[in-house]
């Protein structure tokens, strides 16, 4: 967070922890209030009406944020009157404002990775569109980090080094001296406004509150994130990655991984947070008078995922989970990154613990 | 309720379009000939090109991606006919249901969908097309618009289970007398097998039509082609496996990945590159493809070619 130039920094501002939540309940009036309950490496993101229900210091939820409110679960993409004759989709946009709040680095990354699948190439889908457009996103750099975590490799974390796409960026850089609340301490937060739209709420509601950030509070948060960078515990060789995984299609970690411990349950696919891959079935009512067409999240470890006509691209379960551990460390050309943001869920929920970077430095030796 | 105005903003929402023709091209092979009447077709800005498909079924069956195997008009072909059409075989769920389709059926499409067969890289050299099957559908437009293109010349060579398998038999008995391209003819089973005799009935005029129909595999075609690798670009469309040879053959020619482009078929659910089931490698079948240049393909994984 050196090299800061003077305009940028009028965006930024120091606030306590009340005034954070005085702030955050204040945008209450203008979004559905979302942010992670219950702490550690198992919270989950949920709507909130108070400051307190939220839990700051979590780790890592299950179900990535921007996945589930973005890209829904099950969705209704298209409904047929049939006697009628006619078709709705929509209506888009589905649901309330939503602000999230304290979205993680490799969430907000997962996030642009998402609208680079949705919105990027020749069709944007309308209704994740509309949903982005809706949503607030408050993210909150890491302030410690998992055993599993390996967003340093990918440029996705600690802190977050993207410019747009988001909203405010927060960052706890300490607590006030001598300031008691509800026998806590009460800590103090690095607001930066990043976007138009953040910049703009805020003339409404001035900063007043909080206090000019100084040349020390960014060099501390330099000392934060260097102290944090030090604590990663996976490594990885990224740049040979690449060159390792697609030399050797059929190597025996993979094949061994897959035979011995993979159960094709598809947990990894679930808590992805860049995994986008739907099914899209179509469902007609009991009365035969409407049929809807429903996208559904799927996953690559599925037996048909790849079926067609007269055969399977991916019978093996070995090919499956290649598809998967491929398309998170290599398949750069898809989007121009890698597909993982180094969030370490999959390895987290997997029942069997196997761990993408294991095999891929199996695989590269 | 959803307008046509706010249709046409929508990617999901399929267009209407009526049956004008069924034509049995072999057993469980038809082409539907279709007229598009309500809704914007073709999406704004796009316009059909060989070798791109189109979402085609019913509201409650399914969708499945089908190639034109004739293009809507106004386009670079030479029809003026105000019709499209798709050849089908009757493979799954949604195909299976498209097959009971009669004329004035209603039907819905979405598309078009994928980058078509480049045929403007064919300008100037020999145009060669391989197919095999139902894969000389998606190159059927290719070949009416061939006098256009410029070529040096081209040839199709066509590979078929058994005679009566082989799909537009009018159509290659028309391309034969035009002269625009030369055509061999190959299958596996020869006319005559005692199994696949009832097939085989009323092909004797096709036969004096088209000349020596080969037996074997398609690459007993490709073996005692002359090519200069140089100057000829390949589109090949049939079986995955068919195509793997194929291409080989090829490049055992000398002919190198780039000027050798394949046609792959993929599970699909939204024709948009956002449903992921088509993927190969980093591609997706549906935007990037479904052509694509064996050097695109070469060292991926789950890929036969």
């Amino acid at each position: 967070m050196t090299g800061v130039n003077a305009s940028q920094r009028n965006y930024r501002v120091i606030l306590p922890e009340n005034a954070l939540a005085r702030w955050l309940e204040w945008l209450g009036g203008f979004y559905t209030l979302t942010g992670p309950v219950g702490g550690g490496v198992a919270a989950r993101f949920t709507e909130i009406s108070k400051f307190e229900q939220m839990d700051l210091d979590y780790q890592s939820t299950m179900l990535p944020p921007g996945k589930k409110y973005l890209f829904e679960p099950v969705e209704e993409v298209l409904s047929f009157d049939v006697s009628e004759g006619v078709f709705s989709s929509g209506p888009y946009p589905p649901g309330r404002k939503r602000a999230l709040i304290g979205v993680h680095p490799c969430d907000v990354n997962a996030i642009l990775y998402l609208d680079m699948v949705f919105l990027s190439g020749p069709y944007a889908d309308p209704f994740y569109r509309a949903r982005r457009e809706n949503t607030f996103i408050i993210a909150l750099n890491c302030k410690s980090v998992t055993g599993l975590c390996f967003c340093h490799l990918v440029g996705a974390g600690p802190y977050l080094k993207a410019v747009s796409g988001y909203d405010i960026l927060l960052t706890e850089i300490g607590e006030e001296e001598g300031a008691e609340r509800r026998g806590g301490k009460n800590r103090k937060f690095m607001v930066e406004l990043v976007s138009e739209k953040a910049r703009e709420l805020c003339d409404v509601f001035p900063f007043s509150m909080g206090e000019q950030p100084e040349e020390k509070d960014f060099e501390k948060m330099s000392r934060m994130e260097a102290a944090l960078l030090k604590s990663f515990r996976k490594n990885l060789d990224m740049e040979g990655v690449q060159s390792a995984l697609l030399s050797r299609p059929d190597h025996h970690a993979l094949k061994e991984t897959a035979d011995s411990r993979c159960l094709s349950c598809s947990n990894c696919v679930m808590v992805c947070p860049t995994c986008f891959c739907h099914d899209v079935m179509d469902k007609t009512d009991v009365s035969l008078s409407r049929s809807r067409r429903v996208r559904r999240w799927d996953a690559c470890q599925d037996i048909s995922f790849a079926q067609v006509h007269g055969g399977n691209f991916r019978a093996q379960r070995h090919a499956r989970l290649r598809q998967f551990v491929y398309h998170k460390l290599d398949y750069e050309e898809q989007f121009g990154r890698k597909g993982t943001v180094g969030c370490g869920r999959c390895i987290r929920w997997c029942p069997t613990g196997i761990d993408l970077t294991e095999i891929a430095r199996a695989m590269m030796e | 309720m959803i307008t046509r105005e706010t249709a046409k903003k929508s990617l999901h929402v399929p267009v209407r379009a009526v049956i004008k023709g069924v034509k049995d091209e072999a057993p469980g092979v038809r082409t539907l000939l279709l007229e598009p009447v309500e809704g914007q077709f073709p999406r704004a800005g796009r316009v059909s090109r060989p070798g791109q498909f189109n979402m085609l079924g019913y509201p409650g069956v399914g969708e499945a991606p089908i190639s034109y195997s004739m293009l809507p008009p106004g386009k670079t072909d030479a029809k003026a006919e105000e019709l499209f059409g798709h050849t089908i075989r009757r493979a799954g769920r949604v195909t299976g249901y498209l097959e009971k389709f009669k004329e004035e059926d209603e039907i819905f499409f979405r598309g078009p969908f994928g980058r078509g067969w480049p045929v403007e890289e064919a300008r100037g050299k020999h145009l060669l097309l391989i197919t095999g099957g139902l894969g000389l559908a998606p190159l059927k437009p290719v070949i009416e618009m061939a006098p256009s293109l410029g070529l040096a010349g081209a040839t199709l060579l066509h590979g078929a289970r058994t005679a009566g398998d082989i799909i537009f038999k009018a159509e290659l008995a028309r391309w034969k007398t035009g002269g625009a391209v030369e055509i061999g003819l190959t299958v596996d089973n020869p006319p005559g097998n005692f199994f696949k005799k009832r097939q085989d009935r009323g092909l004797e005029g096709f036969e004096k039509a088209i000349g020596e129909i080969r037996t074997g595999l398609i690459t007993e075609l490709i073996r005692p082609l002359q090519i200069d690798p140089a100057k000829t670009v390949a589109f090949i469309c049939g079986p995955e496996i068919m195509m793997r040879f194929a291409s080989r053959d090829l490049m055992m020619k000398g002919m190198g990945g780039a000027g050798i482009y394949v046609s792959m078929e993929r599970r699909m659910r939204c024709g948009t590159g956002h449903c992921g089931h088509c993927q190969i490698g980093p591609w997706f079948t549906c935007k990037d493809g479904p052509v694509f240049s064996c050097a695109q393909l070469r060292g991926l994984p789950d890929v036969i070619i």
